[in-house]
C-alpha cells in the first residue's frame, strides 16, 4: 500500500510537471513518465491488461504523436505563458488538495454500494463476449479518427 | 465502498482538477491538450479503482481499454487540428484564436 | 435486425474511400444516400410494426453463443431513429451539390456515416458505458466535420468545440464510474433496479450533477452553450443542419432524458432543475439571437433556445409535457435542419452570411425563400405548422402542472422567436433586391430538393399533427412517463 501511494504521488507530481514545464518536449516526456507510473499502478491493482495498454498505448503511442506534433510545429514559436499562472497554479492546487483530502475523509462510508457478485470468466471472455458492443464502438471511433486525420490533411486548395 | 477507494478517488480528483486548472490558465494549444490528457488519466484511474473496490477488475479493465482507444482517436484528431491551426496562423497561442466570440 | 442501424453505416463508411477512388462523384453520393434512405424506410415502415408488441430486444449471437451486443428499440428510440434518418438523409442529399467544392467527398460521406452510426448506436444502447462510447464516436466525427473547410474560423471553432466537449465527456465517465460503484453494473435495467434498492439519495444527486454537466454541455444548455454559436455557423451547411438538428438532441437531450427518466427516475428536484435550465436557455438564447447579424449565428442561438423548450417540456414530467417536449424535439430537428440548409443555399449563392448585406433574395431564389419561411414560421410556432402544436402542448402542460409563470415565459419567448425570425426573413429575402445579387440563381437541384422535402414535412405534420402525435410521439412519451418501469422489468436480457 505504501508503494502504491508513493506511485500515486509520483503520478500526480509528473502530471503537474507536464502541465507546468515550459519546454514542450520535456512536457511530453513528463506525461509519458506519468503514464508509465499509472501503468504500474494498474498492474499492482491487479489489472495487467489495462496496465499493458496504458504503457504501450498512452505512454508509447500517444507520446509519439505528441512528439511528432511538437516536431512539426517547432519553429522557435514560443508562446509566452501568463506569469500569473506560474504561482497561481501551485497555490490553487495545494488549496484544492486540502479540500480534496477533507472531502474524501468526510465521504468515507457515506457512499452506498450494493454488494457485488464474483466475476465470472476470463478477461478474454469478459471483453469479447461481455462488452462486444464496446468493441464495435472502438472500431467506429478508430474509423472516425482515421477519416478525421485524412480529411484534415487532405491536399487541395482551401475553401474560404 | 472500501476505504482504499477513497484514497484513489483523492488522487483521481487531484489529477482532474490539475488538468482543469491548466485548461483555464495555459495558452499554448499543445499544452492545453496535455491538460486534457491529464484529466483523462484521472478519469481512467477512477474507473479502474471503482472496479477494484467492487471486485470487478475484468469489467473495469475492459472499460479502461475502450476508454484508452477512444482517447487515441481523440488525440489524433486534436493534434491534426492543432497542426492545421499552426499552418494557418503560424502560432500556437490560444489568444490568436479569439476571432469568434461565442 | 436493428443492429443494421449501427453496422450498415459503418460498413459503407469503410468502403467509401475505395468508392471515392473508383468514381469521384457518383458512387460516393449514391452509396451514402442509399444507405440513409434504407435506414429511413426501415425505421419508418418496419419500426412501428416491430414495437407494436412492446420493446424489441436484440441480442446478437456469434456461432451460436450469446455475445455482448444488446440493443433495445422502444417507442422513444424509434422516434429518435426516424428523426435521425430523416434529417440525416435530407442533409446528405443537400451535400451532393453543396460539398462539391470542398473536395474529398468520399471522405466527407465516410465521416458523415460514422457520425450517423454513432448517433444510432447511442439511441439503441442499453448500457451506460455504451452510451458514452457511441457518443464519442459521433463527437470525434463531428470535430473533423466542423473543421472540414480548413479555414481559420472553422479550425478555431472546431478546436474550442473539441476542448469543451472532451471535458464534458470526462464528467460523463466520472458519473458512470459513480453509478458503477454504487450498483456494480452498467446495464440500464440492472442499474435502475439497483438504485431503487439502494435508496441512494445524495450520492445519486452527485452522479446526476455530473451527468447534467456532461449532457448539458452536449445539448448546449445555458450556461454550457458557449461552444455552439461558433461551431454551428462555421461548419459546412449540411453539417450545421445535422449538428443543430440532431447531434445536440441525440448526445444531449436523448441521452440525458433516457438516463434521468428511465434509469434514475425523475425526482421533483431533478424536475425543477430541468425546468429552470430549460427556461433560462429558452429566454437567454432568444435575447442573444436578436442582435445577430450573421444568419447562421442567429440560427445557432435559436437552437439553444429551442432545446430549452424541449428540456422545459420534458422537465415537467407529466405525460402531456413529455409528449410536447418530444414532439418539439422532432419538429425542431426538421425545421432547424431545413433552416440551416437554406442558409447554406444562400451562402453558396451570395458568398456571405451577413444579413445586412443581403436583401430581396426572394426575387432570385423563390423556392429557397419559401422553404426558409416555412422553417422560420414552424420554429416560431405559427399555426398550422408543426412547431405551433408542439409549443402549444408544452404551454398547456405547464399550466396544467401548476407552473403558470413558466407558461407565460414560454409564450413570451415564442413571441421573441417570431420577431427575430421575421427580422431574418425581411433582411435576407424580402425588401429591395441588392444589385450585388442581381445575377444570383436558385440553388442547384439536390439542395432545393432537400429543403423542399423538409418544408413539406413541416407543413404536413402541422396539418396532420393529431395522427403524427398518436402514432409516433405518444408511444415515446408513454415509455418516458413510465419511468423506471419501462426499463427495469422489460429490458432484462
Amino acid at each position: 500500500m505504501i508503494l502504491q501511494t508513493a506511485l500515486l504521488i509520483g503520478l500526480v507530481v509528473f502530471s503537474v510537471l507536464a502541465i507546468l514545464l515550459k519546454d514542450l518536449l520535456r512536457s511530453a516526456i513528463a506525461l509519458a513518465v506519468s503514464s508509465l507510473l499509472l501503468g504500474i499502478i494498474f498492474f499492482r491493482m491487479g489489472a495487467p491488461y489495462a496496465g499493458v495498454f496504458e504503457i504501450s498505448v498512452v505512454a508509447g503511442l500517444i507520446t509519439v504523436l505528441f512528439i511528432l506534433t511538437i516536431a512539426l510545429v517547432h519553429k522557435g514559436d514560443e508562446v509566452r505563458e501568463s506569469r500569473l499562472v506560474n504561482w497561481a497554479f501551485p497555490l490553487a492546487f495545494v488549496v484544492f488538495l486540502v479540500i480534496d483530502a477533507l472531502v474524501m475523509k468526510g465521504l468515507i462510508g457515506k457512499v452506498p454500494a450494493l454488494a457485488s457478485g464474483a466475476e465470472s470468466g476470463t478477461f478474454g471472455e469478459v471483453l469479447w463476449k461481455g462488452r462486444t458492443l464496446d468493441l464495435v464502438g472502438q472500431i467506429a471511433v478508430i474509423l472516425a479518427g482515421v477519416f478525421a486525420v485524412l480529411a484534415l490533411f487532405r491536399k487541395r486548395d482551401k475553401h474560404e | 465502498m472500501s476505504n482504499t477507494w477513497y484514497l484513489y478517488l483523492f488522487f483521481s480528483a487531484a489529477l482532474v482538477f490539475a488538468g482543469l486548472l491548466g485548461l483555464l490558465g495555459k495558452r499554448n494549444l499543445i499544452k492545453l491538450f496535455i491538460c486534457i490528457e491529464v484529466v483523462g488519466k484521472g478519469v481512467s484511474l477512477l474507473l479502474l479503482s471503482t472496479g477494484f473496490a467492487k471486485g470487478s477488475m475484468l469489467t473495469a479493465q475492459a472499460l479502461v481499454i475502450t476508454y484508452i482507444v477512444i482517447e487515441v482517436s481523440l488525440v489524433a484528431t486534436a493534434l491534426a487540428l492543432i497542426i492545421n491551426i499552426y499552418r494557418t496562423t503560424r502560432s500556437l497561442d490560444i489568444r490568436g484564436l479569439a476571432k469568434l466570440k461565442g | 435486425m436493428i443492429i443494421l442501424f449501427v453496422v450498415l453505416p459503418l460498413i459503407v463508411a469503410g468502403l467509401l474511400p475505395l468508392a471515392g477512388k473508383v468514381s469521384r462523384r457518383v458512387l460516393p453520393d449514391l452509396l451514402a444516400n442509399a444507405t440513409l434512405l434504407f435506414l429511413l424506410v426501415y425505421a419508418a415502415v418496419a419500426g412501428r410494426a416491430l414495437i407494436a408488441g412492446g420493446p424489441v430486444l436484440h441480442q446478437s449471437s456469434w456461432l451460436g453463443e450469446a455475445v455482448g451486443i444488446r440493443l433495445a428499440l422502444d417507442g422513444f428510440s424509434l422516434l429518435m431513429l426516424v428523426v435521425v434518418s430523416l434529417v440525416g438523409l435530407a442533409a446528405s442529399l443537400f451535400s451532393i451539390d453543396y460539398m462539391e467544392h470542398y473536395g474529398a467527398k468520399g471522405n466527407f460521406y465516410a465521416l458523415y456515416l460514422v457520425m450517423v452510426a454513432g448517433m444510432n448506436g447511442l439511441i439503441l444502447a442499453t448500457d451506460l458505458f455504451a452510451v458514452y462510447v457511441f457518443l464519442e464516436v459521433a463527437a470525434v466525427a463531428s470535430y473533423a466535420l466542423v473543421a472540414y473547410g480548413l479555414g481559420h474560423d472553422e479550425l478555431e471553432a472546431a478546436f474550442k468545440y473539441l476542448m469543451l466537449s472532451v471535458v464534458a465527456s470526462a464528467f460523463l465517465v466520472a458519473g458512470i464510474a459513480v453509478v458503477f460503484g454504487m450498483t456494480g453494473s452498467l446495464d440500464f435495467a440492472a442499474v435502475a433496479s439497483g438504485l431503487r434498492e439502494l435508496n441512494a439519495g445524495p450520492v445519486l444527486g452527485i452522479a446526476s450533477a455530473l451527468f447534467l454537466l456532461g449532457f448539458g454541455l452536449k445539448a448546449a444548455l445555458v450556461p454550457f452553450h458557449a461552444w455552439l454559436p461558433d461551431a454551428h455557423p462555421s461548419a459546412p451547411a449540411p453539417i450545421s443542419a445535422v449538428l443543430s438538428g440532431l447531434l445536440i438532441k441525440v448526445s444531449g437531450v436523448y441521452a440525458m432524458t433516457r438516463i434521468f427518466l428511465n434509469v434514475f427516475g425523475l425526482t421533483p428536484a431533478l424536475s425543477t432543475v430541468l425546468l429552470w435550465l430549460g427556461a433560462v436557455s429558452m429566454v437567454v438564447a432568444a435575447f442573444l439571437a436578436l442582435g445577430q447579424k450573421d444568419m447562421k449565428r442567429m440560427l445557432a442561438y435559436s437552437s439553444i433556445s429551442q432545446v430549452g423548450y424541449v428540456v422545459l417540456g420534458i422537465g415537467i414530467g407529466t405525460p402531456l409535457g413529455i409528449a410536447g417536449g418530444l414532439f418539439h424535439l422532432f419538429n425542431h430537428a426538421l425545421a432547424k435542419g431545413l433552416l440551416f440548409l437554406t442558409s447554406g443555399s444562400v451562402q453558396q449563392a451570395t458568398g456571405t452570411r451577413d444579413l445586412d448585406e443581403m436583401g430581396g433574395l426572394a426575387k432570385r431564389m423563390p423556392v429557397t425563400a419559401v422553404t426558409n419561411l416555412v422553417g422560420a414560421l414552424s420554429i416560431s410556432g405559427v399555426p398550422p405548422l408543426n412547431g405551433f402544436w408542439s409549443k402549444l402542448l408544452i404551454i398547456v402542460a405547464l399550466v396544467q402542472a401548476g407552473h403558470p409563470v413558466f407558461a407565460v415565459v414560454a409564450v413570451l419567448a415564442s413571441v421573441l422567436t417570431l420577431w427575430y425570425y421575421l427580422l431574418m426573413q425581411r433582411k435576407a429575402f424580402f425588401g429591395q433586391l441588392n444589385e450585388k445579387w442581381a445575377a444570383v440563381r436558385e440553388a442547384p437541384f439536390w439542395m432545393t430538393a432537400a429543403t423542399v422535402l423538409l418544408a413539406l414535412l413541416c407543413v404536413g405534420i402541422g396539418i396532420l399533427f393529431a395522427s403524427t402525435v398518436t402514432t409516433w410521439v405518444q408511444p415515446a412519451a408513454d415509455i418516458l412517463a413510465d419511468g423506471i418501469h419501462a426499463v427495469a422489468g422489460s429490458w432484462g436480457f
